[in-house]
């Protein structure tokens, strides 16, 4: 029988201990502020101002549309247009720039030929190369077509041949692309953002078992507990409740903060967001109990856990689709409980989906729980 | 007089098959001090284990206070108190805070608890420190806060494992008489000490454990006059072999004289050589030396009870005034070391 009275000194316990140590309240609230700022800006946000040169050979209103439309995008920083083609390549060859963007001597020339514009590229930084690619086909691209609707203009006020002019305007408008994003425009940190959550909450929730459970069965406080007429269950169940709290703390500036930093959307409210949260926190907390069931040290407790939380944290789909994993992975990710709530997590928080609709995560989840509160509870001896 | 503890051939094997305990058989009369000595790793740990209910043994029983510790464990952890050698109250908590939380985790009632907590805080004197936070105070301090939460719930019997390790000596001696007024008190004491003179002080009752057995237990006396008459024997082997053989090793004869003689030293407020020749003449006196700070140190016979007597006898007839004596008797260390010295690690795997 789970006794409430005991249930409630180790909240207490808790709650004191942060009182008296304001530098542990701190760290709660800087954990998952410190890991949403890493995790955010470190691999969620965009690339912008990567330096580059440009080396322009031509001169002509063409070559200045461009260098305008260079330094107003965002992607680069623009360190210096020069005249000189070896020292552009110089400057990229040293590091000094990611990139040099070189336009030939007749860019700014009628020509029926193809304009060769270079993109003198470092592709040794594979991040940063694959967003100027892509950025600089995008400007060059859009050019080109200002350059197409100009020559159409020009040549429909030279009063040149209808057809041709009909010809080029047809070419743009008869075929239409049009995205319908049915989760409005998602970004990158906004599919990374509800992992994170997890992701944090999965991590403090094992992290903080360890240092409860084998760190009072080290230090010996654990041993004076079981040495009164207390059940297993009423220790570990304190033991949970206590965690649980501080953990809910820990989730509430998470979501706070992801709303705060990047204005991250909830589409399908705090409430339910919450509730996953929690779910999750309760989850990976069991896992915890289940861990340091016979550990005797927080570093035997450290040892154990690190074969489960690291490849969780990979392959659990946080940072990457699960889909684009190789398939031995996408079949591990589904043993572990992150995936789901993960899932769920994006679910509510980008579909606006109801917890009605994550229900099979949520199942799994409270499933793993209750194996893992099972296995602990059971596992778990006295002896200290 | 009932036993407080009893275990019947009670045996601790783990899962790597190294066997702890070994049948112990042990009787712990109630309110008596009990000291449970033994070497690193002799068993001793494990038995306490068992005893507290945080393990179960694989075989044999132990009741503590009539409760068979496997069929009644809850009954038994009521009984119990635990002091152990590593101050394990919560360290961000107070004395009080402490103590009220154990106090509800044995269910004390909670209109007496804190007034037994100030009580028992008043006992062991640490009632000026109850609103400090244990990880602040003193060793001394905490093996104090140690024992009122460990007392809070008015157990019968009290296990204090190491409880003066690290302390100082005036310390040491307060938490002493503390130990026996709870024993006075009715409390049944277990203690497990590597100091040899806290628990000749203390207990009543002295069992050594050796490779999960019982090797020795009497009262501390009664392990030092054992000794004493193992000694006695081993002399008279050792003078049968004297007499037999022809040539006697040198070990032989160090074995001999460390069995026979023992050491008494004597210091002089007048001394002069006519007192040391009159001691010289003594029967029991072997040998006699002047130490250059004036002691004079002798080895007399170790079994002759008079020898002491003899000695004092003929200074105070010389004339002599003694101002310090100090004779060498053996210890419940010597009992310690010779009791485990023989170490069948074989029988345990």
């Amino acid at each position: 029988m789970i006794e409430f009275k005991k249930f409630w000194w180790m909240i207490k316990k808790e709650l004191i201990s942060l009182k008296r140590h304001p530098a542990r309240l701190v760290s709660i609230i800087a954990f998952p502020i410190i890991m949403i700022l890493l995790f955010g800006y470190g691999m969620g946000g965009e690339m912008t101002d990567l330096p580059i040169v440009v080396v322009s050979q031509s001169h002509g209103d063409l070559t200045d549309l461009t260098l305008d439309t260079i330094k107003t995008t965002e992607t680069y920083h623009v360190v210096e247009v020069m005249d000189s083609l070896d020292e552009g390549k110089q400057r990229v060859d040293n590091g000094e720039v990611k990139a040099a963007i070189i336009l030939p001597s007749d860019y700014d020339k009628n020509t029926s030929n193809q304009k060769a514009v270079t993109l003198y590229l470092d592709s040794s930084d594979q991040m940063a190369s694959q967003i100027l690619e892509s950025s600089t086909q995008g400007i060059f691209y859009r050019i080109s077509n200002m350059v197409a609707s100009q020559t159409s203009v020009s040549t429909k006020d030279a009063d040149i041949e209808p057809s041709v002019i009909h010809s080029l305007d047809n070419f743009k408008d008869d075929i239409a692309l049009h995205i319908n994003r049915i989760y409005g425009n998602i970004k990158y940190i906004d599919f990374l953002v509800p992992a994170i959550l997890g992701m944090t909450v999965m991590m403090s929730c094992m992290m903080g078992m360890g240092a409860t459970i084998a760190g009072e069965r080290e230090t010996g406080e654990l041993a004076r507990l079981f040495m009164t007429p207390t059940s297993v269950a009423t220790v570990i169940g304190g033991k949970i409740a206590a965690k649980l709290l501080i953990e809910l703390l820990r989730a509430l500036i998470l979501i706070f903060m992801a709303v705060l930093l990047f204005n991250v959307s909830i589409k399908g409210g705090f409430l339910q967001t919450f509730i996953v949260l929690v779910i999750g926190a309760l989850c990976f907390v069991g896992f915890g109990i289940m861990l340091s069931a016979r550990t005797s040290t927080q570093e035997d407790y450290a040892q154990l856990s690190l074969p489960f939380s690291m490849p969780m944290m990979f392959v659990s789909g946080v940072f990457y689709p699960i889909e684009t994993m190789p398939w031995i992975l996408q079949k591990l990710a589904y043993v572990f409980p992150l995936t789901y709530l993960n899932d769920a997590m994006r679910g509510i928080m980008l579909k606006g989906q109801t917890l009605g609709d994550v229900w099979i995560d949520l199942v799994v989840l409270l499933g793993f729980t209750l194996l893992f509160f099972i296995v602990g509870v059971k596992r778990f001896n006295r002896d200290v | 007089m009932k036993n407080a503890i009893e275990t019947h051939d009670l045996t601790k094997v783990y899962s790597n098959n190294f066997k702890a305990v070994n049948s112990l058989n042990l009787e712990i009369p109630d309110q008596t001090i009990f000291g449970m000595l033994g070497p690193n790793g002799a068993g001793k740990t494990t038995t306490i284990k068992m005893l507290t209910c945080l393990i179960q043994p694989t075989s044999g029983t132990a009741t503590v206070g009539g409760y068979d510790v496997q069929k009644n464990p809850d009954e038994v952890r009521n009984l119990l108190g635990m002091v152990p050698q590593q101050v394990s109250l919560y360290k961000d908590l107070t004395v009080m805070e402490n103590s009220q939380l154990c106090a509800d985790y044995y269910g004390v009632p909670h209109d007496e608890r804190d007034s037994r907590i100030e009580d028992l805080m008043e006992l062991v004197d640490i009632k000026y420190a109850k609103d400090k936070v244990v990880g602040q105070l003193s060793g001394g301090q905490k093996q104090k806060a140690s024992l009122v939460a460990s007392l809070v719930h008015r157990p019968d019997i009290l296990f204090l494992d190491e409880p003066t390790i690290g302390l100082d000596p005036t310390t040491k001696r307060t938490l002493w008489d503390l130990i026996r007024e709870l024993n006075d008190s009715g409390h049944t004491i277990i203690l497990c000490s590597h100091d040899m003179h806290e628990v000749d002080m203390l207990c009543d009752n002295v069992g050594i454990i050796n490779t999960g057995n019982l090797v020795a237990y009497d009262t501390p006396q009664g392990l030092k006059d054992a000794l004493l008459e193992s000694n006695r024997q081993e002399m008279t082997e050792a003078l049968t072999q004297i007499s037999e053989e022809n040539e006697v090793s040198t070990s032989t004869k160090e074995d001999f004289e460390n069995l026979s003689l023992r050491k008494m030293s004597v210091l002089l407020k007048n001394q002069d050589e006519g007192i040391i020749n009159q001691i010289r003449l003594i029967n029991d006196v072997k040998s006699i030396e002047v130490a250059r700070n004036g002691r004079i140190n002798l080895r007399i016979d170790a079994f002759d009870d008079m020898a002491v007597q003899n000695v004092l006898d003929k200074i105070s007839q010389s004339g002599g005034i003694i101002k310090s004596i100090y004779t060498e008797e053996p210890s419940l260390e010597d009992v310690f070391i010779k009791s485990t010295a023989e170490v069948n690690e074989d029988d345990r795997v």
